[in-house]
């Protein structure tokens, strides 16, 4: 019994140590002070109105969620049409295929990012918001496919026999029993592509020009170069973003998406 | 008989240009027959059903419904029900939509599918089920909507695949029935697949009983089970005694045969002198002396099943056959070591010629 | 009701040509990048031809003088200079102010090239000078490779670098000590919370996951930042000690191993728990019931029937931490000082500070070979790891 309650309360200690971080910026981002204590000594929303209203931040915040936006787009249409190819089809090399998807997520992004900044140098593309989403997507879409591909193992192919039997042509079979089934996987893969461009930040440091900075690029340049206090504000708010996206995720897992 | 519906002409089905799954099949099924494909697994009975929904491809021959050949239209648009195996009801979608899909792929008018569709629920006593997803019905009612969903649209050929396999005996019964019930009513022409031979007896119009990609003999139920045209259909349906003979010759309709034991029994069937094989039921064997042939042996198993009694006698030859005793109460049981005598008539003693390997 | 090949394939095409392109091939091409030689033989075309074709004993023939000469001028009139000073003076320090300012007298060595380059600079009549650059005319070279290993390439054969310039097997041991610290901790820390976690009923077991996802689903970046603000010496958590009387002065946090390693566990711990989590929920309860039915006590218990066979998700969970704490940029470069960084910061360093794109790539290349490696360990010794991805 005391080894359980040992183990319990070290489990409780190391979660406490996992959450306490966010829990610590939260007060300090609506401190008064450039100086940051616990407790604050005094209440403001300076930093979050220097958030909403600088120029800066709000073309980082701006550039995060076109980026964001454009990769999910990218990697959920490219995404699910290749599970569905790799599910439904007889293609040769399909262990390859599944091999070469997986390999952006097992190199570390520094690699990644270097040779990206280095291929894309000659061809014009750095410092410009499409090489940005190309990168993103690269990192985001083996998520969509994975997540497409899970619940398309649940998918029952005897359904596409049925409904080819009760007079549904190719088409309207996918339409009215295909793709209802396998949404909530591709909402679950998009989510996860949305949270990985949003955070990304590595691919982001090589290939953004200031004109591109995205939220967190900006968090590092007012870490790095400028001391900017505004960064406890722009942290929260990343924060809650992703915690949005998790619940997202949360609800997508219930109705069967979810990365397997 | 009148155009038969459905005509397989020299239909085959090959899937590596060497084993053959269906070898040449000429088939023709009747407007409004049950017809039922019976095998056991691997024979091909599932194949021939395929090739007529249109989801395998046959690699000879042709396939007519009602005159066309149908070799070339897709699944999609042969307007032939199915019930598949697993039900195949589609998961998101309520009863009632899974009733109203393939009226919507037809088309039909609102009005027209929701009257149908209470109809059909009506049909299998499912109404009230309409707003359930299938996931919340238990098995035999899931089938019930499967079955209904592949009448709705009203067919003229409905097929199945072991649509039972799945339940248990008493809810398979039941739902045999209930088939059965529906044919009579609609007189739609079901083909059916199943490995159960009892269920084939219980429903069939006609029963084909498939081995190794071949039909080996197809008929009324009682036409198979009292004259099998070869030992495996003997042995398929019901149980039955195989037993190696020799015919010696005929006389005025009854051959005269010898068993391994050295027994000369008399039997009717195919008169060709030679090595040759004796099938008879154990239920037609009696222990009372009554019947041309009378055969000695020694009891060395006796099993009570409550409404009948099961014996295994062993002949002189060392041949074992299996009796079926009805129970009588008051009757005694014969015990092991018992010398019985097996007595049956002539027409009881069926000659096939020796079973193909 | 498999559709046939071709369909099937327009479906994956467009995926397959963006990961081609947009990935394999730049990745290859930077693996390329790490034994390329190219910048000799692209401003000096002849020179590099001549090179090629000398053997390398004494010096080089009159050809190859008159070549340079004339070749260099040419380059530096066209601007086209840079690269090749660069390269060779990276191999050797001095001689990029050689060729420049050899380029700039091009014009007076046309008569006699051999002796003018010798009197210039009498590093002109040195083999050794001729041979490097011979050794830089080929198509591939490997001096990125061997330099990012400590060592040099000399007439005499491979040596090690002087101690003064010898920084790269430090980095990688440091690199590996570090992330193998980050691993044993987080497993160490991961599996008292998947024990408890996986012995909760459902619904519980769900919020204390939600606890380990909050921090999996922030950003590195601001998980990080978060613990730079906290870590400051005016920080909070400095503020909070000194209250507590725990120290008398603020210590000096930020740029500490100290903080490096609390940052990446922190950051990390939750690829640990998640998979050993998974595991342990999967675990048979009736199995430990068991082993107790039959004598074995607590310890015997979890040392026999638990540990073994929750063994492989702990592991896989440790390997994932270990293949990410190896590649890390962001935390050491926040939250550490110069003793601290790791491989990743002088792949960056190399990339955007001092542009030395074959340096880069040959850090990489050993960065993914260590990384393969070890892949390849964990897939051998766990069957289900090839899953993980």
């Amino acid at each position: 019994m005391t080894g359980r309650v040992l183990v319990g309360g070290a489990a409780a200690l190391v979660l406490l140590f996992l959450v306490s971080p966010m829990l610590a910026i939260l007060p300090l981002s609506f401190s008064d002070s450039e100086i940051l204590r616990l407790p604050p000594e005094g209440w403001s929303l300076r930093w979050y109105e220097r958030l909403f209203t600088s120029d800066r931040w709000l073309l980082a915040a701006r550039n995060s969620v076109v980026v964001a936006v454009a990769t999910t787009l990218l990697g959920t249409v490219l995404g699910t049409l290749a599970a569905l190819g790799l599910h439904f089809g007889r293609i040769p090399g399909r262990g390859a295929i599944l091999a070469l998807l997986a390999m952006p997520v097992v190199t570390p992004s520094v690699v990644t990012a270097a040779a990206l900044f280095l291929a894309y140098s000659p061809l014009g593309l750095t410092g410009t918001m499409a090489g940005l989403v190309l990168g993103h997507t690269i990192i985001s879409v083996p998520f969509v496919v994975l997540a497409v591909l899970a619940s398309l193992r649940g998918f029952d192919a005897t359904l596409l026999r049925a409904a080819a039997s009760l007079g549904a042509t190719p088409a309207q079979a996918f339409r009215r029993v295909v793709l209802p089934l396998i949404a909530p996987g591709v909402a679950a893969g998009a989510v996860f592509a949305f949270a990985t461009s949003f955070d990304e930040f590595i691919l982001t440091l090589f290939l953004a020009g200031p004109g591109q900075f995205t939220l967190p690029r900006q968090i590092y340049a007012a870490v790095r170069d400028v001391w900017d206090p505004t960064i406890c504000a722009a942290a929260v708010v990343l924060f809650l973003a992703s915690m949005l996206l998790l619940l997202a995720s949360e609800a997508a897992r219930r109705r069967g998406g979810g990365l397997g | 008989m009148s155009a038969p519906l459905v005509r397989f002409r020299g239909v085959a089905k090959s899937y590596d240009g060497r084993a053959q799954a269906v070898a040449p099949l000429d088939l023709e099924v009747a407007e409004g027959e049950f017809l039922t494909l019976l095998g056991p697994s691997g024979s091909g009975k599932t194949t021939t059903l395929m090739m007529l929904a249109g989801f395998e491809e046959p690699s000879a021959g042709e396939i007519l419904l009602d005159g066309r050949v149908m070799n070339r239209v897709p699944p999609h648009r042969r307007g032939i029900g199915v019930v598949f195996q697993n039900y195949a009801l589609f998961p998101h979608m309520t009863v009632a939509q899974n009733l109203a899909f393939p009226l919507e792929m037809r088309r039909m008018p609102r009005a027209e599918r929701d009257a149908r569709i209470a109809r059909a629920l009506a049909m299998v006593r499912l109404a009230g089920m309409a707003e359930r997803k299938p996931a919340q019905l238990s098995g035999g009612q899931q089938q019930r909507v499967a079955l209904a969903r592949a009448l709705i649209f009203s067919p003229r050929l409905v097929l199945m695949d072991e649509p039972l396999g799945a339940l248990d005996r008493q809810l398979r019964e039941q739902l045999q029935l209930e088939i059965k019930a529906l044919h009579a009513e609609l007189g739609v022409t079901i083909l059916y697949v199943t490995h159960d031979q009892g269920e084939a007896l219980t429903m069939s119009d006609r029963i084909a009983v498939f081995h190794q990609g071949r039909i080996e003999q197809i008929g009324p139920p009682r036409e198979l089970y009292d004259r099998p045209a070869t030992a495996f259909v003997a042995g398929f349906l019901g149980e039955n005694n195989l037993l190696p003979a020799t015919v010696l010759g005929a006389d005025s309709g009854v051959l005269r045969c010898r068993l391994s034991g050295g027994a000369e029994v008399l039997a009717t069937g195919d008169a060709t002198p030679g090595e040759a094989l004796l099938v008879l039921r154990p239920e037609r064997i009696a222990l009372d002396g009554s019947g041309a042939n009378r055969v000695p042996g020694t009891v060395t198993d006796a099993i009570f099943l409550g409404d009948q009694t099961r014996l295994r006698v062993a002949l002189a030859g060392g041949q074992a056959v299996t009796v079926k005793q009805p129970h009588r109460e008051g009757e005694r049981m014969p015990a092991p070591g018992d010398a019985v005598t097996l007595c049956f008539p002539p027409e009881a003693a069926r000659i096939l010629p020796p079973q193909r390997t | 009701m498999r559709r046939g090949g071709l369909p099937a394939f327009l479906l994956v095409a467009p995926l397959l040509a963006l990961l081609v392109l947009s990935f394999a091939l730049p990745v290859g091409r930077m693996l390329w990048t790490a034994v390329a030689d190219r910048e000799l033989a692209d401003a000096l075309p002849d020179t590099a031809a001549a090179l090629r074709a000398w053997d390398g004993d004494g010096l080089p023939p009159d050809a190859a003088f008159a070549h340079l000469a004339r070749e260099l001028g040419a380059a530096l009139e066209e601007r086209r200079i840079g690269l090749v000073a660069q390269r060779l003076n990276f191999e050797e320090p001095g001689l990029r102010a050689l060729l420049l300012r050899t380029a700039r007298a091009a014009e007076r060595l046309r008569d006699d090239p051999r002796g003018g380059l010798v009197a210039l600079d009498a590093r002109w009549g040195e083999p050794a000078t001729w041979r490097l650059l011979k050794g830089a005319a080929g198509p591939l070279t490997a001096l990125y490779l061997l330099r990012a290993v400590d060592l040099r390439l000399t007439p005499a054969g491979i040596v090690d670098a002087p101690a003064e310039e010898a920084i790269f097997r430090t980095l990688f041991l440091r690199t590996l000590w570090i992330a193998a610290l980050v691993t044993l901790i987080c497993i160490v820390l991961a599996y008292p919370v998947a024990a408890t976690l996986a012995a909760l009923p459902e619904r519980l077991a769900g919020y204390g996951l939600l606890l380990v996802l909050v921090p999996f689903w922030t950003s590195v970046l601001v998980r990080t930042t978060a613990w730079f603000v906290l870590l400051q010496r005016e920080g909070p958590l400095n503020a909070a000690a000194v209250a507590l009387g725990l120290i008398e002065h603020p210590l000096q946090m930020i740029g500490t191993r100290f903080a490096v390693i609390l940052a990446m566990v922190h950051v990390l711990l939750p690829f640990a728990i998640l998979p050993a989590y998974a595991v342990m929920r999967r675990l048979d309860p009736a199995l430990p019931k068991a082993a107790a039915s039959l004598g074995a006590g607590p310890l015997a218990r979890f040392l026999r029937v638990h540990l073994p066979l929750s063994f492989p998700g702990v592991a896989a969970g440790g390997a994932m931490v270990f293949l990410l704490a190896v590649g890390f940029y962001i935390t050491p470069a926040l939250v550490g000082g110069p003793r601290d960084q790791m491989v990743a910061s002088f792949i960056a360093f190399f990339i955007s500070q001092t542009p030395n794109w074959g340096m880069a790539a040959a850090l990489s290349v050993l960065l993914l070979a260590m990384t393969g490696a070890v892949t390849l360990l964990v897939r051998a010794v766990l069957p289900g790891f090839a899953r993980r991805a």
